[in-house]
């Protein structure tokens, strides 16, 4: 082969996101070069570091390609931010495609200037799993509730609960321990960390998500400036819109056998159809986001407007 | 030379290294650095590395138990605590040849269970327990020896975060994994229990003897030492059941101990400054140590040769108990340079499945438990045999009037128990399954 | 003279990321009680008195891992000089211990060459590194400071730590021309 990539990441191999989609898009690449391009995975952080140096890792060339969750490194991805705001997404393919095109249109010159991304999802609906079963926003008072972004934390502390933030990997470990006594995640992951042996109450909504995290695929751009253009041309064949929208869709598609281990174990599923009260406990968050935004200079809600009629014109 | 030859040949470099005196973070550090200048053939890979590495080594939130337990271990000593505890073990076990180490195993097995690091539980005995044991007469090497392998035991006790991520990759049952760990467990503490009484019937001189006690004395001094209990206690409640971390505990013990030592007015500021400064030189090099061996693990993972070699192994298409026996040899092997968690993350995706498709004459879940804990067992093994062992540094380090090589020479005995426990469990799989078998 | 001043500015170093390190201590130990408080008022079911304590800070500490984590990297940074200077780190000896004194001190001499170069070149990639969280504004999660300023503290002592190294190479050469070792036989235990 002409080229060596190496793909780093936080899940261990087996998890659905490596599995179902770095995988299936790092093999592609190799078959579409024929070969020459050769993409070495590297799960479970092997490479080094912790998962919120990601993403510097793919700026600094320590990885050629990285996936993340943009919300490990709060504050320097504000845009991305948009689809994590509370009952916000409803559909994972959807947000994952105006993901990708308000990429192009505000991110790619601004926030992700330094690198190469190759594609952007979200995850399905955003769940939570606890000790004590959780039926209205009052039982969250005081919980030790584990948030994966900033987002999140803002949400889980806007519910009363005690926000702790830590990378996903830190799940199991922390649950069996006691630090935490909630997470939020979506069923996908639970699986593979355990979550359901952990606890054994989970709550989640019908209609919009709690809550989604947004991810990047992204390429260290002095590595891919030196690929010959034609082998450019297969990675590019392979990423962006289209990826990004079936990596989302995968994502979401893969929550429902997790959530049967759930089913099957007998944990306790509480599902809120009317989430009105929630809605109206979070809504603080949005007015804070936007001012927040202009504090930066962006325009926070033009970007909720953009996503949603670009959620909105999905699949039409 | 390709990355893999690379890989291969930093091994006996680092030796050499270790051998002429380097410091052992320095040596591997050294050692990662020009390896990834080999691999890629230029520095900014290694450059870039340290913009964030040597920070988020030191940051580690599960590794801040090292300071806040060494400091623990050192207001327990100022405030008569450890004395205290030791006074009251050699009421029940002083007038036993060797009965004060096999307490300091205890100790070891019990300290080790809860803060769920071998690294912090060498530290924090070796801060605590090896002045006393030297005050009983112990020698050095047999001192350093016993809480050297006294600091593996922990790791079979729950909650062994190893263990949790072994299930995690092996998409095991962590309850029967925990349940599995227990009967292997007992069997190390009983094996090291055997070691010591051997050791010390060998070498009379290695332990001191104290004429027996009157049961008053004992349970007087056994009553002396429960301020230190309820601390202890709290610790150790508090983290199984749920209240706090493993950090959290170590803070909580620091603290507690400081308030006693403090009340027994053991606790002045020049006393607190010498702490501070002890707790400062300790962690410090220990830390250096870590972030030396993550340095150098980020090197050979990305040469792949933890890779590649397993997967050579398993391509051999040996019978089964020799494909076993390799791995386990492996680990023995790859247990002296690497960290228990890095080797667990980068070859138990690949040694599981080839194992799980053997045929041991038992169904999946079983060879999957089996083997999780037989590797658990070897990797922590490797952390104490000659001549590149982390337990074996850190403890030695802190004895300035034993040589490394006494330590060597005592910590043989503890290693051939560990060997034949290792044969035992492969042989006897029923002793790791009974517990869970329909 | 320099070298008590040099051992003074290491102690007083030391010390620094001790008291920091019984300030996290303490700390910890708050957030457990404001845990502990409010947990059992939760459990007691009052909420209302739950949520006015927390209101009125009374509860667990927000951001206490966060600021664990940032603390403990400059308290283990500030350690560095003190073991520097003491010699503290950990060694093995069985080869070298049949060396003749000067070959000892020669190799000694290497040994901190190698030494000081790496803490140059640690210190040096954690000023870039301190730049880089800086430039890119990336902060913590709950308590949402930049970054960049846990960094800075941590550079402030690995530059101290490299200082260190370098005088401690000055010492291992002056030993290996004079043969004498009076300053490097410091408090090693
Ligand atoms: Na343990
Ligand atoms: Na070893």
């Amino acid at each position: 082969q002409d080229v060596t990539l190496n793909l780093h990441q936080f899940l261990p191999a087996q998890a659905n996101v490596p599995k179902l989609i770095l995988d299936v898009w790092a093999d592609a690449i190799e078959a579409d070069s024929d070969g020459r391009i050769q993409i070495n995975r590297f799960p479970s952080m092997q490479l080094g570091g912790v998962p919120p140096e990601l993403m510097d890792q793919a700026i600094d060339g320590v990885a050629d390609i990285i996936w993340t969750v943009v919300g490990y490194t709060p504050g320097r991805f504000p845009r991305t931010e948009v689809f994590e705001l509370p009952f916000f997404v409803s559909d994972a393919a959807a947000a994952s495609s105006a993901y990708w095109q308000m990429y192009e249109r505000h991110m790619r010159d601004t926030e992700f200037r330094d690198v190469h991304v190759l594609g952007t999802w979200v995850h399905g609906p955003g769940v939570i799993h606890s000790q004590a079963p959780i039926t209205a926003p009052e039982d969250m008072t005081g919980v030790k509730a584990r948030g994966a972004s900033r987002m999140v934390n803002q949400l889980l502390g806007e519910l009363g609960a005690t926000p702790v933030g830590m990378p996903v990997p830190a799940i199991p470990e922390a649950l069996s321990k006691g630090v935490v006594d909630a997470v939020t995640i979506p069923w996908e992951v639970t699986g593979g960390l355990k979550v359901p042996e952990l606890v054994s109450n989970h709550t989640e909504f019908e209609g919009n998500m709690l809550y989604t995290l947004t991810f990047v695929l992204a390429m260290n751009p002095d590595s891919y400036a030196a690929l010959p253009d034609d082998l450019k041309a297969v990675v590019d064949a392979n990423s962006g819109l289209e990826f990004s929208v079936n990596a989302g869709r995968i994502q979401q598609d893969a929550d429902a056998p997790a959530r049967a281990v759930a089913v099957a174990r007998g944990n306790t599923i509480t599902t809120i159809t009317d989430p009105s009260d929630w809605v109206a406990k979070t809504a603080p968050i949005y007015t804070a986001w936007i001012a927040e935004m202009e504090a930066k200079g962006i325009d926070g809600q033009a970007l909720i407007d953009e996503a949603k009629a670009l959620m909105a014109a999905h699949g039409n | 030379m390709t990355p893999l030859e690379i890989g291969a040949w930093s091994f006996p470099a680092l030796l050499v290294l270790i051998f002429l005196r380097v410091p052992i973070g320095l040596a591997m550090f050294s050692t990662g650095f020009v390896g990834l200048y080999l691999v890629t053939g230029s520095t900014n890979l290694a450059l870039a590395r340290l913009k964030s590495e040597s920070f988020t080594t030191f940051s580690n939130y599960s590794l801040s138990i090292v300071p806040m337990f060494l400091l623990m271990g050192y207001f327990a000593t100022v405030g008569g605590m450890s004395q205290a505890l030791f006074k009251a073990a050699e009421g029940f076990l002083g007038h036993r040849r060797g009965g004060v180490a096999m307490a300091a195993v205890g100790a070891c097995a019990g300290f080790g269970a809860i803060c769920g690091s071998s690294l912090a539980t060498a530290a924090t005995m070796g801060r605590t327990a090896l002045p006393e044991l030297r005050r009983y007469g112990y020698s050095g090497g047999f001192s350093t020896a016993t809480l050297a392998a006294g600091g593996t035991l922990g790791i079979l006790i729950p909650p062994s975060v190893i263990l949790v991520i072994y299930a995690i990759l092996t998409e095991q049952n962590i309850a029967k994994l925990f349940l599995a760990a227990l009967a292997p467990g007992l069997l190390a503490a009983a094996g090291y229990m055997l070691t010591i009484s051997i050791y010390v019937r060998l070498y009379p001189n290695a332990a001191g003897t104290k004429p027996a006690v009157p049961w008053a004395q004992r349970f007087d001094a056994l009553w002396r030492v429960w301020p230190v209990l309820m601390v202890f206690l709290t610790v150790v409640g508090g983290i199984y059941g749920g209240i706090f971390t493993p950090t959290e505990g170590a803070a909580v013990g620091a603290m507690g101990t400081a308030l006693i030592a403090l009340n027994k007015g053991g606790l002045s500021g020049r006393v607190l400054t010498e702490g501070l400064l002890s707790t400062a030189k300790t962690t410090g090099f220990i830390f250096f140590i870590v972030l030396g061996a993550a340095f150098y693990n980020g090197f050979l993972a990305l040469t792949r040769v933890p890779q590649e070699l397993s997967a050579f192994v398993v391509e051999q298409g040996f019978a089964p108990m020799v494909v076993l026996c390799l791995i386990l040899v492996f680990y023995l092997i790859f247990g002296c340079l690497m960290d228990s968690l890095s080797m667990i993350l980068l070859t138990v995706p690949i040694f599981f499945p080839v194992i799980s498709a053997l045929d041991f004459g038992m169904t999946t879940e079983h060879v999957a438990i089996w083997f999780g804990i037989l590797v658990l067992i070897v990797v922590e093994v490797g952390l104490i045999t000659p001549p590149v062992g982390m337990n074996l540094f850190i403890i030695n380090a802190m004895d300035k009037t034993t040589s490394m090589i006494e330590t060597y020479k005592s910590v043989l005995f503890f290693v051939a128990s560990d060997i034949v426990r290792v044969i035992i469990l492969v042989a006897f799989p029923g002793i790791t399954l009974f517990l869970i078998a329909p | 003279m320099m070298h008590r001043a040099m051992m003074t500015v290491c102690r007083a170093m030391a010390l620094v990321g001790g008291l920091v390190l019984i300030a996290l201590i303490t700390l910890v130990c708050v957030s457990i009680m404001g845990r502990a408080l409010n947990g059992v008022l939760h459990g007691m079911g009052d909420f209302a008195l739950a949520k006015t304590l927390l209101n009125l800070g009374i509860g667990p500490v927000t951001g206490d891992f966060e600021l664990v984590e940032a603390g403990m990297a400059f308290a283990i940074f500030a350690f560095l000089p003190l073991c520097q200077i003491t010699g503290a780190h950990a060694s093995v000896d069985i080869f070298t211990s049949k060396l003749p004194p000067w070959g000892l001190r020669v190799l000694k001499a290497a040994i901190e060459v190698l030494f000081a170069t790496v803490l140059i070149i640690i210190a040096l990639q954690l000023y870039e590194g301190t730049q880089s969280k800086m430039r890119s504004g990336q902060t913590t999660f709950l308590l949402q400071f930049p970054i960049w300023w846990a960094y800075l503290a941590s550079l402030f002592a690995a530059s101290l730590a490299a200082l260190v190294a370098c005088y401690m190479v000055v010492l291992r050469f002056w030993a290996v021309l004079t043969a004498d070792e009076s300053l490097l036989e410091t408090d090693a235990q």
